[in-house]
């Protein structure tokens, strides 16, 4: 395998760095939780890491990937292995860091087998402790996402916040003339197609807790909104009425989605809460609504409407009161999403 | 003693709804729209008069409005923008005095193009009501 190396750190900045960590640690986190890496800060700059190749079989594969979904966020620099002065099989000396001004090291082992079982150590050189020490286990099929899993728990060290290296993603695909849901990780790996029926199948959407997808589908020339449940791998249509029904995101509770349905006339934007079977309409304008994107915290709807003419970005409470453009640029946006944070909307 | 029981069987089968199937007893020109935009032009209302008068005379046939987008815009804008072109082609038949319920809409967005290059011209005849006629299926 080639192992994708990353930059060579430059060692002068090395003592800013910490000093500043040090003036954040002071300021903003008086709770005692070290933060390495501010990425709201004008003077961010890439955490330097070294992450050892585990030892064991398995171990160069697992940490490539570890260093490849670091590398992605832009965050980390993986320092290049030949400037390491300790090597794996000796023990951690924080000493052998601090000059490279290394700020956290990785080292372990794989144990080989039908199971893998791997055991990890986050060493933080410049306070000389063990940050997170953690032991893994998993089928050797497995490998990818165990190794997106301790990729998370090394971010999550570092940053506070959650990594993403074990999404998945949702998408429709068209081959050979037929649209299909596929399912993939968040880096294109392990691309798994479900064979569902119908030729025309639209708009995936996960549920939170990521057991379910909702879709729409054309069969039998309707358009009605099917849920997908991973954990009994059974199909079911949940809702459907004339017009065209086109699924939408998820609420946080799990049971209700929003979705555009063209059963009153132009189309609308409703709530469909599925345990209770209870449909509720939010939007009733003249123009088209489509598109309802849920934020994270759900007290807000993005939309994209045409009441003023072309179509645009609106925001709105879940209960389709307070709608206000929020895109006056162009006159073609589409697809609001969500960051996580719920701050910011890609379009 | 022993008490016959006597178990009543009702016999019942569902009855499958009456199907249309597509027929090719007679064909109209698909009605062109501009983009982003679901109104009629003059030179489409000549097919539209024909077709309502062939609808009109023929008792035992349904009309399918199917609704088609070009390319451009999202999936789902296009399926309520094919919804609003079928409804407007709808909508005029209707004023022509077709009963609404010889008509069925469905919208296809941009899903079931008939031209597939990046053209002008092609996206034009990919803007469009396309008819298709029913009748009752064995």
């Amino acid at each position: 395998m080639k192992m994708k190396d990353c930059l060579l750190v430059n060692a002068g900045y090395a003592g800013k760095l910490f000093l500043f960590l040090f003036v954040y640690f002071i300021l903003a986190v008086p709770s005692g939780a070290k933060v390495y890496i501010d990425i709201t800060s004008p003077a961010f700059k890439k955490l330097p890491v070294a992450i050892f190749d585990l030892q064991g079989e398995d171990g160069e594969e697992i940490s490539g990937i570890i260093r490849e979904d670091l590398d992605f966020t832009g965050l980390f620099d993986c320092v290049d292995r030949a400037s390491y002065i300790e090597s794996a099989s000796e023990p951690f000396n924080p000493k052998n860091w601090t000059p490279l001004g290394i700020e956290a090291v990785v080292k372990g082992t794989v144990q080989g087998g039908k199971d893998l079982r791997v055991t990890i150590t986050l060493f933080d050189p410049f306070e000389a402790r063990e940050i997170l020490k953690k032991q893994y286990k998993a089928e050797k099929g497995l490998i990818r996402a165990m190794s997106h899993s301790i990729a998370n728990d090394i971010y999550a060290a570092l940053l506070k916040k959650p990594g993403i290296f074990r999404t998945r993603i949702a998408f429709v695909a068209e081959r050979e003339g037929a649209k299909g849901i596929y399912i993939m990780d968040w880096d294109g790996h392990g691309i798994k197609k479900f064979g569902l029926k119908g030729t025309l199948v639209l708009t995936p959407h996960w549920s939170p807790d990521g057991t379910k997808i909702i879709y729409s589908s054309e069969r039998g020339r309707h358009w009605s909104i099917y849920m997908l449940d991973f954990i009994s791998m059974t199909e079911k249509k949940v809702f459907s009425s004339r017009g065209v029904n086109m699924a939408g995101d998820f609420f946080p509770d799990g049971d209700s989605f929003s979705f555009s349905s063209t059963r009153e006339g132009t189309s609308d934007l409703y709530v469909f809460a599925i345990d209770k079977k209870r449909l509720k309409r939010l939007t009733s304008s003249y123009g088209i609504e489509v598109t309802p994107a849920v934020s994270p915290d759900g007290k807000h709807i993005a939309l994209v409407s045409d009441r003023g003419g072309s179509p645009q970005i609106y925001i709105m409470r879940p209960n389709g009161r307070d709608i206000r453009r929020v895109t006056f640029e162009g006159n073609y946006n589409t697809s609001p999403s969500w960051a996580s944070g719920g701050d910011m909307l890609v379009f | 003693m022993i008490i016959e029981q006597k178990v009543e069987v009702i016999e019942s089968k569902d009855l499958e709804p009456t199907k249309y199937v597509e027929t090719k007893v007679a064909t109209f020109k698909d009605v062109l729209f501009d983009f982003d935009r679901y109104t009629i032009k003059e030179d489409n209302k000549p097919v539209l008069r024909a077709a309502s008068s062939w609808l009109m005379e023929n008792p035992d046939v349904k009309l399918l409005i199917e609704g088609h987008c070009d390319d451009r815009g999202t999936n789902e804008y296009n399926l309520a923008l094919g919804d609003r072109r079928a409804k407007a082609v709808r909508d005029y038949l209707v004023s022509l005095g077709v009963p609404s319920s010889k008509i069925n809409i469905l919208s296809y967005g941009e899903e079931k193009p008939i031209c597939m290059e990046k053209t002008v011209d092609c996206r034009a005849r990919n803007r469009r009501a396309h008819f298709v006629i029913l009748s009752k299926g064995e």
